[in-house]
């Protein structure tokens, strides 16, 4: 059934929120999202957030990286195959400093890409119900009911110590 | 936070930060207007070099490397400390950096976008820099991958790079913060700048790893950035370059310089800013003592080369040094050693290492000596190098000077710019210490 009512639930700190987490979880309303000004512990355990993938980014631009360097390395010494001093045309070991720069590189952008992908950035216009706040020294747990629920909604997080609550009618 | 009786809420925090971004006084534009003429005078100066040719320089046989590769290794190393506070000190967590951080960071981007100009500078006929990018052309003619210049542009690129982007990222939150309380035009340039940044838990999850992820990539990075300006040197014959202890020498002497700057960015900053009770004394102080470590690591890389020379009975390295040390440039060779290794260590006393005059002069100083180090290092081998009949001395030209000052005056009205329109410290790291700090409390 589709939420008549949403709940904006705003704790001054991360381990109330974290508790009101729990027991929105194990409850029938919905937990919609969670905004923090901080990245915390509590509140991720709370969800029991699973590990993110950006470092699946991160890795694969890394190897491309480092292959991408030695194979211009490569292509662009045997483009102008000179031999000079006696050294060898494709030189492995200065080739590894730029192969090692373009590892760093792509692994950068491998983790960039990541990030907005994951993460789903840029994320023009906000979301639903952000209340401005939780950028700045609120942490605000979204949840979701039908109209009759609000009070039990709202007890729910009284109970754990909400400092405000903003209620928002289903647009 | 604050050595005094001060607890500071999320609140305060923002506040603070927020009270940097007002309209600025009359006196800040008037500063701001001085240091963009200091930054014309420095852009007609390369003009007319451009114009007149390479020759408007000072460089010339036998010393064909003057201030532009003086100062391109100088900024470089300014960059460095600032990647040391975000990155590395991170990843040990190492809380005290976390004020300083993004003022480390912007002086990082800041100092390798002009340490990026010089090598520009140095070329005379900047429009050939198109020969350096490896793209396909009807001549063939591509990049040596096997020589220390080409590294440095693939070092140096990827360092402007990473380190925007770790910079960059790592405001993402703060921005969002600002957009939050903006209104107006303000409220629509940060709300693109912030990228729909809402801190919602999923965001969180995805950023704090992907932080992790850049912090442990531009620790390696910045190791080997000025490693490799350091193999612009050594990797030449050069008496007095060539030496396989240039690459620690140079990073060591990099964040020592580094730090040095952030002391002396740091301070005025935070009287400006009534940041006091964030940047606290103890901070400063953290920084000191890493000056003190950074400098005895230069002072004993300065002994080291001397013993090399020495232990290796090497004639033209020992005559190479000992010029160095009584020549035509011993002037600059004492500069650089009482300034680097000797001043620092006056920070081993308490009293002096907690007092803002001593730390603002003493950075002043490790500035200049870091300065002279590079004078030494580039001026001290080429001048004076295998051959006695092709000795011969530098001056650098006014339009050296020139280009130098305007480096200089760039380089502060940048910072000046960030610091009024973008936050100046980190918020979200403030908060996240005032928590830990409140956690780990008794």
């Amino acid at each position: 059934m589709r939420p008549e009512r949403y709940i904006m639930g705003l704790f001054k700190d991360d381990h109330r929120a974290a508790t009101a987490i729990a027991a929105l979880r194990k409850s029938s309303f919905k937990l919609e999202r969670v905004h923090s000004p901080i990245p915390s512990h509590s509140i991720r355990d709370a969800l029991q957030l699973k590990k993110s993938k950006v470092g699946l980014f991160t890795l694969a631009g890394g190897i491309i990286g480092f292959f991408t360097g030695f194979a211009l390395a490569i292509f662009t010494a045997t483009k102008w195959s000179l031999i000079v001093s006696g050294k060898p045309v494709v030189a492995l070991v200065p080739f590894m400093i730029v192969g090692f720069e373009f590892t760093v590189l792509f692994a950068v952008f491998g983790n960039v890409i990541g990030l907005l992908t994951q993460i789903r950035l840029p994320q023009l216009p906000l979301p639903e119900y952000y209340d401005p706040r939780c950028s700045g020294e609120y942490f605000g747990v979204l949840a979701s009911c039908q109209m009759s629920q609000t009070d039990d909604l709202v007890r729910i997080f009284k109970e754990n110590g909400v400092e405000q609550h903003v209620l928002h009618e289903a647009r | 936070m604050a050595e005094s009786s001060f607890q500071a809420t999320f609140n305060d925090v923002d506040q603070t930060v927020l009270d940097t971004l007002k309209p600025p006084s009359k006196l800040y534009w008037l500063v701001v207007v001085l240091l963009f003429l200091g930054v014309l005078t420095g852009a007609a100066c390369w003009a007319y070099q451009i114009f007149v040719g390479i020759g408007a320089g000072g460089q010339n046989v036998p010393v064909a490397w003057g201030t532009y590769l003086i100062n391109f290794v100088f900024w470089v190393g300014i960059a460095h400390s600032g990647t040391l506070i975000s990155a590395i000190l991170h990843l040990f967590r190492a809380g005290w950096r976390n004020p300083i951080a993004r003022a480390a960071e912007t002086m990082t981007v800041f100092a390798v976008c002009i340490a990026g100009l010089f090598p520009f500078i140095h070329l005379g006929r900047v429009w050939q820099v198109i020969y350096m990018l490896p793209y396909p052309n009807q001549r063939t003619l591509w990049p040596n991958f096997q020589s220390p210049l080409m590294f440095d542009v693939v070092a140096i690129s990827t360092y402007l790079t990473v380190s925007s982007l770790f910079w960059y990222t790592g405001m993402l939150p703060d921005l969002a913060t600002i957009r939050d309380r903006a209104t107006g035009l303000r409220k629509r340039i940060f709300t693109v700048l912030s990228l729909g940044w809402t801190g919602s838990h999923e965001q969180w999850r995805h950023y704090s790893r992907g932080y992790l992820f850049f912090a442990a990539l531009a620790t390696p990075l910045v190791i080997s950035v000025h490693s490799v300006v350091s193999w612009d040197f050594a990797l030449g014959v050069v008496p007095g370059w060539h030496t396989t202890i240039f690459a620690p020498y140079f990073v060591a002497g990099a964040i020592h310089s580094g730090l040095a700057m952030v002391l002396t960015l740091m301070i005025p900053i935070r009287a400006i800013f009534r940041y006091q009770n964030y940047i606290t004394i103890n901070v400063l102080e953290n920084v000191a003592k890493t000056i003190v470590f950074t400098g005895l690591i230069v002072g004993f890389a300065y002994a080291t080369e001397f013993f090399i020379a020495w232990y290796s009975h090497n004639i033209v390295e020992m005559e190479t040094f000992l010029w160095r040390a009584v020549g035509d440039y011993s002037l600059a060779f004492f500069i650089m050693v009482i300034c680097n290794t000797i001043i620092p260590l006056l920070f081993i006393f308490k009293k002096i290492r907690t007092h803002l005059g001593w730390l603002f002069g003493i950075s002043l100083i490790v500035n200049v000596g870091m300065w002279y180090e590079r004078f030494v290092i580039i001026i001290g081998s080429v001048a004076h190098d295998f051959l006695p009949h092709a000795w011969g001395l530098y001056a650098p030209s006014l339009i050296e000077y020139g280009i130098m000052f305007g480096s200089f005056c760039l380089f502060f009205f940048l910072y000046l710019l960030f610091v009024k329109h973008l936050p100046s410290m980190s918020m979200t790291e403030i908060k996240e210490t005032l928590v830990k700090e409140a956690t780990d409390a008794p």
